[in-house]
């Protein structure tokens, strides 16, 4: 298990007073941050306002030292012990780079393979399972120049796995992937937890991911834990409105006053608006089921429903809504 | 052993693929330094060069190629080396360098490694033409059979452990390019590989031996052009080991600082 016990980071800042001034500033990125990684769960960090994701993933990974706290791996100190936690995690970052583009797939892997003590017939082997489970294996001889955008991203995932690390860290893995490609790495990311029995620790600005592969979230804010439950809790335990929506052919004044009156009923709000095709569409919201009174309502006032449909609070809603929280 | 074998052979690659991608590559790093030892053989020419010049106390004028090809050869190892080092940012800038040091690679291996496979691909061609070289210039009094393979020795091993300290400094900062300037040309010109630094006044004699270059060249000319015995060059292998042990030091305390600042500060991504 990886346990995180109020990790702090602090980076030294220069700022230029002029030609010759500098002054040195203390900024805190990350601020008595705790949290812990099972095997075989995937845990997402979420951020509002450059929250110290990136900086959390890089101490737990061994590139940073945390000014303060501790972060153990198995029982061995991520600072003191680092060799033995180094062959126990791996980090994939979103993007391009991390990797030898003059060099072929193939090539890369023996390199990165070699720097894990990797050697001969294992690392042969290791290489072509990895090509084979990200679907590179075709490609194996290909300059990582000529890859796509979604086969480099692919590749990072193979190199990230390459020393079957227990702890994997992803920072923004589907950054700037097509939807298709996103959808499949993250099938294979949630392969990764729930067959190869990984700890993962996942950030992304992708909310609807998070929400779709983790088993539990933590919210930070400039670097301080704000949050921390499984997606489903977080959302009902902010007790967020429900949005229900629908469209009618027409609006009469009497419906649009009823509508109105039950929005305010039932402690919500409602809002109208016309659509291209000249029909209506109302949407309320509130923290109760609006739904039987709604279709009542318009029964009664003889209102044909052309599409009804009702949106549950995301994490994204969630996050929103902490942001304008602590923004206020 | 095996392992670092396997590390070695992968950095081997990594540099070929990555550095020496093209054949002009090699042309140029064989035109390069031809042109430099022509071009230093015939900028003597105009100069009075009997036994009265003054340069003859220090090189007679038949060894006088011998000399140069010698300098140029211990030259082009030791900036090779400069230049991989200086290779460094481009790891900082792709990210590469976290990737590095993310793992549990030993961090000497890794950096001498990545000496030798720059030096066995920077230096091959032009060691091939100074090889050739030998058999047509006057002036060779070697001191054994053996002398040649321990003069290669001398120069590789010694070239190796320069190259590890350059990568090291190079790991503390995105803004040490300034070093190859400090590095490069005062090497050229103080390390005794067209003059010799005896004939330097004292100055620029403190200079030449701040270079490991200098002791490396000393001791190959004593191999190949002064027919010296081991015995005799005692005192000459006692110094450069000494200058060597300094270096290795020095690479395993900055290693450590340098790693160390940079888990730090963060610098290790920042280009």
């Amino acid at each position: 298990m990886l346990i995180a016990e109020n990790v702090r980071k602090v980076y030294q800042v220069k700022e230029k007073k002029g030609w010759l001034r500098q002054q040195w500033t203390e900024v805190e990125a990350v601020a008595d941050l705790s949290f812990r990684m099972v095997p075989g769960k995937i845990i997402g960090l979420l951020g509002i306002n450059g929250a110290g994701k990136t900086t959390t993933i890089k101490m737990c990974s061994t590139l940073l030292t945390p000014t303060s706290g501790t972060i153990t791996v198995d029982g061995y100190d991520a600072v003191k012990d680092d060799r033995f936690v180094k062959a126990k995690v791996n980090m994939i970052a979103g993007g391009e780079r991390m990797l030898y583009w003059r060099l072929t797939g193939r090539e890369n892997l023996q390199y990165f393979g070699s720097l894990y003590g990797l050697q001969g017939q294992a690392l042969r082997n290791r290489i072509d399972s990895l090509l084979l489970q990200v679907g590179l294996y075709e490609a194996a001889n290909t300059p990582v120049e000529r890859y796509s955008k979604g086969m480099k991203q692919r590749l990072q995932i193979a190199r990230g796995l390459i020393n079957d690390p227990r702890y994997l860290f992803l920072d923004e893995p589907t950054l700037g992937l097509d939807a298709p490609i996103a959808r499949q790495l993250r099938k294979h990311v949630s392969e990764l937890a729930s067959q190869h029995g990984k700890a993962i620790l996942l950030t992304s600005h992708y909310i609807h991911e998070v929400e779709e592969l983790c088993d539990e979230v933590y919210i930070i804010d400039k670097g301080r834990l704000v949050a921390h439950d499984t997606p489903e809790h977080l959302t009902k335990s902010l007790h967020l409105d429900t949005a229900l929506q629908v469209v009618i052919p027409s609006l009469s004044d009497s419906l649009d006053y009823d509508l109105r009156q039950l929005a305010q009923d039932y402690g919500g709000s409602r809002e109208i608006a016309e659509t291209d095709e000249q029909t209506w569409e109302v949407t309320l919201r509130g923290k109760t089921d609006m739904t039987t009174p709604l279709l009542s309502l318009l029964a009664a006032h003889q209102s044909p429903v052309l599409r009804l449909s009702t949106q549950q609070p995301s994490l994204e809603d969630v996050i929103l809504h902490m942001a304008d929280r602590r923004g206020a | 052993m095996k392992q670092l074998g396997s590390l070695l052979w992968a950095e081997i690659i990594k540099e070929h693929r990555h550095s020496f991608h093209s054949k002009m590559i090699y042309f140029s790093l064989l035109v390069w330094p031809v042109i430099n030892f022509v071009t230093a053989y015939y900028s003597f020419a105009p100069f009075r060069m009997g036994g009265d010049s003054p340069l003859a106390r220090f090189i007679s004028y038949e060894q006088l190629p011998l000399y140069l090809l010698t300098g140029y050869l211990g030259y082009i190892f030791y900036w090779c080396l400069v230049q991989s080092s200086w290779q460094m940012s481009f790891e900082r800038q792709a990210g590469t360098m976290e990737m590095i040091f993310i793992s549990p690679v030993n961090r000497l291996a890794f950096l001498y490694g990545r000496s030798l496979s720059s030096l066995i691909e920077g230096v091959w061609l032009f060691f091939c033409f100074v090889l050739l070289a030998l058999f047509f210039v006057d002036g060779i009094r070697l001191s054994g059979w053996w002398a040649p393979p321990l003069a290669f020795l001398i120069l590789l091993v010694s070239a190796i452990v320069w190259g590890g300290f350059l990568c090291v400094l190079f790991l503390f900062s995105r803004d040490a390019s300034f070093l190859y300037t400090v590095l490069d040309e005062p090497m050229l010109i103080f390390s005794g590989v067209r003059l010799p630094p005896m004939a330097f006044p004292v100055w620029a004699k403190v200079i030449s031996f701040c270079f490991p270059l200098t002791y490396a060249l000393q001791l190959i000319r004593e191999l190949l052009m002064e027919r010296a015995s081991l015995q005799t060059m005692l005192p000459s292998m006692g110094l450069l080991a000494a200058v060597l042990l300094v270096l290795v030091t020095a690479t395993v305390v900055l290693l450590r600082q340098a790693e160390k600042h940079m888990k730090k500060t963060g610098n290790m991504v920042m280009y």
